[in-house]
Parts: C-alpha cells; structure tokens; sequence
C-alpha cells in the first residue's frame, strides 16, 4: 500500500488497463484515470486491469482522449480546454449516443454534462418530426392522444420557423 | 396472409405516414394527420426497429431535456421544451417530471400553465391587443399569443368566448361579469359594479381567500378536464350563482382597486405602474386583495398589487399578474373591464 503512494510522488507513476469490448487494451496513468468515478472504486478495489463490456475501442479512444486534455487542466489552459471541448462533442448524433452512454456508464460527470448540453443546443430548435428522426423514435401516440398532447401546447405550434434537417 | 407479409405492409404503411408528415410545415399537417385512419403506433410491433437513441435510458434523458429546459425560459424560444413532451410517451413523461409551475419557477410553458397561479413575487408580463373591426382580443407573451377572445352578441348579452369550453358573460347591465371555466364548479364571478366602486370577486376555486394568508397555496390544476364537451353550454347566470355558493365554500378572494395617490404637481389623482403603463385611461387599474382586519394579513401583503391592466398605445394594453391569479383569470378580469355598458364608468 506504502509503496504505491510513494511511487507516484517519486515519478514512478502507477499504470492501469483499461479493455475494451473489442478486447484493446490501453495503458494509462492512475492519475488520469480516476477521472471517471466507476473506475476509481475499482482502484480503491484493487484491480489494475480493467474489463470495460459496454464500451468499444471507438468510443474508448475518445473517452481516454477526453481523459487525458482534462487531466491537464490548470488555471492557466482555460481557452485550450474550452476549444477542445467544442472539437470533442462535433461528431455524428450516434457518435455521441455511443459516448454519452459510455459517459455515463462510467459516471465521467464533466463529459456528461458536455454531451447533454452539446446534445440539448442540436435538438433545442428543431421540429418534432426531425428529434424523432434523429433519435429514431417511432411515435407511440394514438392520433387521438396526438391531438390532445396538441392541444396542451396549442401556442407553441403556431408560426414560427423550426429546423428540419438532421445533424 | 403470413406474418412477414404482415409485418412487411405495416411497415409500407408507416413509411406511408412518415411520407405524410415531410410534406409541408409540421404544423398545418397534425390535424389531417390525426383523422387519418392510419394507426402510427403500428411500429409497436417491431420494437427492433427503434435505434439506440430510442434505448437512452430514462435518467440520460433527464439530463437532456433538463438542459433544454434550463436553457430555453423565454418564448418562443421555449416551444422547445414542448418539442420534447411531443415525440412520444416516454420523452412526454420525463419533460413533464422536470417542468415547474409558473408558481415555482415563473415560466410559462404547457397550456395548462395558464390556469396555474403567477409567480408570487415577480409579476408575470403580458400584453392584450384589440383588433376593433372584429372584436379579437389577444393574449401576448412576448411575441407568442397565448389566448385569443372573440366577443360575439347571445341575444342581448355580451357574451367573450376564450375556448371551446370557457367564456365570459355579463348580465343586462353590464354590472356583473362571470367567467364559465370548463367544469362548472370553477364558475366566477369576476366583477360586480356600482355606479361608485368596482368589485371584482374571484371566486375560482383557483383563488380562494385563504391563499394570500401566510402560507397559504391557491390549487394547481396540472391537467386539463378530459370529458370536455364540444360545446359548452350557455349556463343561466342564477345557476351559476348556486353552483358557485353550493360547491365552493371556501371564502373567495375579493380583489378591490387601489387607491391612488394626489399628486401635488400634476395636480391629478396617480398610480405607480412602474413604467408598465404609459396612456392616462379611465381603463388603467391595479387592483390588491380586500381583506377584512379581523384576518391578520401584513400589511405589505395588502398593498401587493394583484394584477395590473393599462393603456399603451391605441388598441394595446399591458397585463401584468401574479398569484394567486392565473394567466387565464387576469385576461377574464381585463376582458370585462373592456365592455362598455350603461353602468360602466
């Protein structure tokens, strides 16, 4: 027990593996991995290899890229984080179902709350019909309980130019 | 006929209606889309179809449309969150679950907001616009008309249809006003006159007496009646008397005018509307809870302005209310001070 703590103040810095679904393995300092709660009870734990079922080596990739640029944050890197953080959540909406979920399996609350707002600014404009596509939702509404959720919104249907397109 | 040919047209079917929906703006299609005969719950049947957003467990959602909410507190822009209580049963339940009172949080947001009271500190700003070669009077929220009221003439009474289920009428005089609110015990009467004085007497469930008291709440209506009939029937006003006294025997809350002010320099009698009001009218009110001593109100309670209604301009007027009147209460109250009858100053 001794030793890992003094290790990690000497330079020798404790080393985990994270593996992913695919079966990749990655090599990463304890340091910028507690960033993610789930696995920091693991540490406590003791395990040092760390099987991750739900998560690909895609989505691990960037989850440890994110990881990394966030483990140096200091007072003076502000501006470089904030545009990291706006590169990392442009990809595809499956893109970021994919990580949100990882995100959140692995409880990483800055990149939780990175993608749900990044998520929440894409679909905040757009019409109905293009969230249920984006999200590939089928509507389970009977017309008749269509028209009255209409009705309890009848004001906000009218007018207004709402987005359609999907991305 | 086997199942995967079964499967198969259901499925032409829902293309069928997604076809349906691309065509046109969103809005004008709901209705023709709602009488069609086509079932779109149909894609129950192959849940397999659904993609991994329509997987995204509940408390992920939560923290979307938490954001959205969070994010969008004005109109339009808020249509939005409405937006997310739309795409289906499961969005609907979560947006509903993180969506506040406009008590709470001071937002409108469902149409039911309307019917819920005001935020009790900061009130909530409207305007009303009269069109005067049709008899419209609208509600606005910012840019966003909340309630339209057309004035139509029953026999010789006045009569301000809101919606399909609520209006208001006067009697002969145009002394009393009464606002008919979907279910009849929510009947009241919203203003009673006198050559000398003004009374306006809520006597909605919504705004009972008790609810400006120390901890009082007014009740919160969270859903709309579901058996609302097509056409509400014109109800005489001595029915709605009785139905008001037998069903609501919780003392009402009776609003008065406030007093003004002698201003010195002006040499006129005055009314703070905080810049809100910028016309001089007969019309102008704001208007505080009458209470009787023996209640131990504060003070500063009793000199709360209610709702406040004045000119700006030709045709257009502010409304600014708060608990424990409601949106739709405080355009009733407004809509009767419009009327101009033999009794009316």
């Amino acid at each position: 027990m001794a030793s890992s703590s003094s290790s990690s103040k000497t330079g020798l810095k404790k080393m985990l593996t994270l593996k992913s679904s695919d079966g990749d393995e990655f090599e990463l300092e304890e340091s910028i991995v507690i960033q993610c709660q789930t696995i920091k009870h693991m540490v406590e734990d003791g395990f040092s290899l760390i099987p991750l079922q739900n998560v690909d080596t895609k989505t691990l990739t960037k989850i440890i890229e994110y990881m990394k640029k966030h483990a140096e944050k200091t007072e003076s890197n502000k501006e470089e984080i904030k545009n990291f953080n706006k590169e990392f959540v442009k990809g595809s909406f499956d893109d970021q179902f994919e990580l949100v979920s990882a995100a959140n399996y692995l409880h990483i609350n800055g990149l939780m709350d990175l993608l749900c707002q990044s998520i929440a600014d894409r679909i905040n404009n757009k019409s109905v019909r293009a969230v249920r596509e984006i999200f590939n939702i089928s509507n389970d509404y009977t017309p008749d309980e269509e028209e009255k959720v209409r009705d309890e919104h009848k004001w906000a249907h009218e007018g207004g130019e709402f987005d359609e397109s999907l991305d | 006929m086997s199942f995967k040919s079964i499967v198969r047209e259901l499925r032409e079917m829902k293309d069928g209606i997604g076809n349906i929906s691309r065509r046109g703006e969103e809005g004008r299609n709901w209705r023709n889309r709602a009488q069609s005969h086509i079932a779109p719950d149909v894609a129950s049947f192959e849940p397999s179809e659904q993609g991994q957003w329509a997987n995204i467990p509940p408390e992920l959602l939560l923290h979307i449309i938490r954001r959205v909410e969070e994010s969008e507190t004005t109109w339009p822009a808020r249509t939005a969150v409405l937006f997310c209580a739309s795409v289906c049963k499961s969005w609907r339940e979560v947006t509903k679950e993180i969506v506040r009172t406009p008590e709470e949080c001071g937002r409108l947001t469902f149409s039911i907001s309307l019917k819920q009271p005001g935020p009790r500190e900061s009130p909530v700003h409207c305007f009303i616009k009269r069109s005067r070669d049709n008899s419209v009077y609208r509600l606005y929220f910012g840019l966003t008309p909340l309630i339209v009221c057309l004035v139509a003439s029953v026999k010789m009474y006045l009569v301000y249809l809101i919606d399909k289920s609520s209006f208001i009428s006067s009697n002969f005089l145009g002394t009393k006003f009464t606002l008919y609110d979907s279910q009849p015990p929510s009947d009241a009467s919203i203003q009673e006159r006198s050559p000398h004085s003004r009374r306006f007497r809520a006597k909605q469930e919504n705004a009972s007496f008790s609810s400006i008291q120390e901890g009082g709440t007014a009740p919160t209506p969270t859903s709309f009646p579901q058996s609302v009939g097509e056409k509400a029937s014109l109800p005489s006003v001595s029915d709605a008397k009785e139905t008001a006294n037998d069903v609501c025997p919780r003392e009402s809350l009776v609003v008065k005018n406030k007093a003004p002010r002698w201003h010195e320099q002006l040499q006129c009698w005055c009314l703070n509307f905080k810049g809100r009001v910028t016309v001089a009218s007969v019309k102008n009110f704001q208007l505080v809870a009458a209470v009787d001593p023996s209640h131990n109100i504060p003070a500063e309670e009793q000199e709360k302005v209610i709702i406040q209604f004045g000119k700006i301009g030709k045709d257009i007027f502010t409304m600014d209310y708060r608990y424990p009147l409601s949106a739709f209460q405080a355009f009733a109250i407004c809509l009767s001070s419009f009327d101009t009858k033999p009794a009316c100053e």
